[in-house]
């Protein structure tokens, strides 16, 4: 038996057990989860694109219909939809050149 | 000097006077953009403004005449060179804010009523209140035995204090793109087990969200 513990121990995933998800951040954690598909855009993959998708919104096109990785992306990563609203909010700035 | 983006290519890739008058001019739309990039982030106001425009700055320049070959044309040029300045500015500026966080402080939990309004919301019945404890803490015990370590500790900290994708990556030794992946696994994952216990996310929604 103590063989077979060892063995267990040994071989057995280590998990962490101090971490637990707090309740309060299941409801958010579930709506991500429900929004997650097999394939999604990396943070790179948005990047090389977001000066396009950008420009399809500002022209007034279905950017999100156009290019649905890039929006579902921008939903599900904080980081990537700060960088899309800044970007958004230079090209509607009056700028003159 | 409005220029097309062929002009731009061409005059980035000279030498001599036009050269020069490109950067200048790309110097000068990096500065006018900016500001409004970072208007939810840094007042004009603020005395680092000027000195962190013009750090933005020079780093875009360089990265943009480093990257010339890899400009598809797709867009307009100066909206490339944006999304670029925007990408420095921001890195540095979420470097900064979140610089003296260790990642153990990003996975300390918020005590509040947060908590308190998903286990025991004093508008439920006290069937639905047991339902859903015993729904939070299956969820979390999926949690463990699905994740690995690294994926249960950027999921709470991105999650928990809505800190950046890139500062957790950098406190993990990764980069923002290999985290998203990791989330993403992580999230497929727990969806598949979910599924195949029959709890279709749609019905765990309606179970929190009930009032």
């Amino acid at each position: 038996m103590r063989l077979l513990d060892a063995l267990k121990k040994l071989f057995t995933p280590k998990r962490s057990p101090s971490l637990s998800v707090p309740p309060q951040m299941l409801p958010a954690m579930m709506r991500q989860i429900e929004m997650t598909q097999a394939v999604e855009y990396s943070c790179e993959d948005v990047h090389r694109l977001l000066d396009q998708f950008t420009e399809a919104v500002m022209r007034g096109e279905d950017a999100a219909a156009l290019m649905p990785l890039i929006q579902r992306h921008l939903e599900m990563c904080p980081d990537c939809r700060e960088e899309f609203e800044a970007l958004l909010r230079i090209l509607k700035a009056p700028l003159t050149s | 000097m409005k220029r097309t983006n062929a002009q731009w290519l061409d005059s980035l890739r000279s030498d001599g006077l036009a050269q020069e008058e490109a950067l200048t001019d790309l110097r000068a739309t990096i500065v006018n953009g900016l500001p409004y990039a970072l208007s939810k982030w840094l007042s004009p106001a603020d005395p680092l403004f000027e000195a962190f425009i013009e750090e933005v700055t020079q780093e875009t320049v360089m990265r943009v005449l480093d990257r010339l070959d890899s400009f598809e044309g797709r867009s307009q040029f100066t909206t490339w060179v944006y999304k670029i300045a925007v990408r420095v500015a921001l890195t540095e500026l979420r470097r900064r804010r979140w610089k003296d966080v260790s990642l153990d402080e990003m996975l300390e939990s918020d005590e509040g009523g947060a908590a308190q309004s998903v286990m025991t919301d004093p508008a439920s019945s006290p069937e639905s209140l047991v339902e859903r404890s015993d729904l939070v803490a299956h969820i979390q015990r999926v949690m463990q035995e699905e994740l690995t370590p690294k994926q249960l500790q950027a999921m709470m900290a991105v999650g928990m204090k809505g800190v950046p994708l890139e500062e957790v990556a950098r406190r993990m030794e990764m980069n923002r793109n290999a985290l998203y992946k990791l989330l993403h696994d992580g999230r497929v994952r727990l969806k598949q087990r979910l599924e195949k216990e029959g709890l279709p996310m749609g019905e765990l929604m309606t179970t929190f969200e009930a009032r």
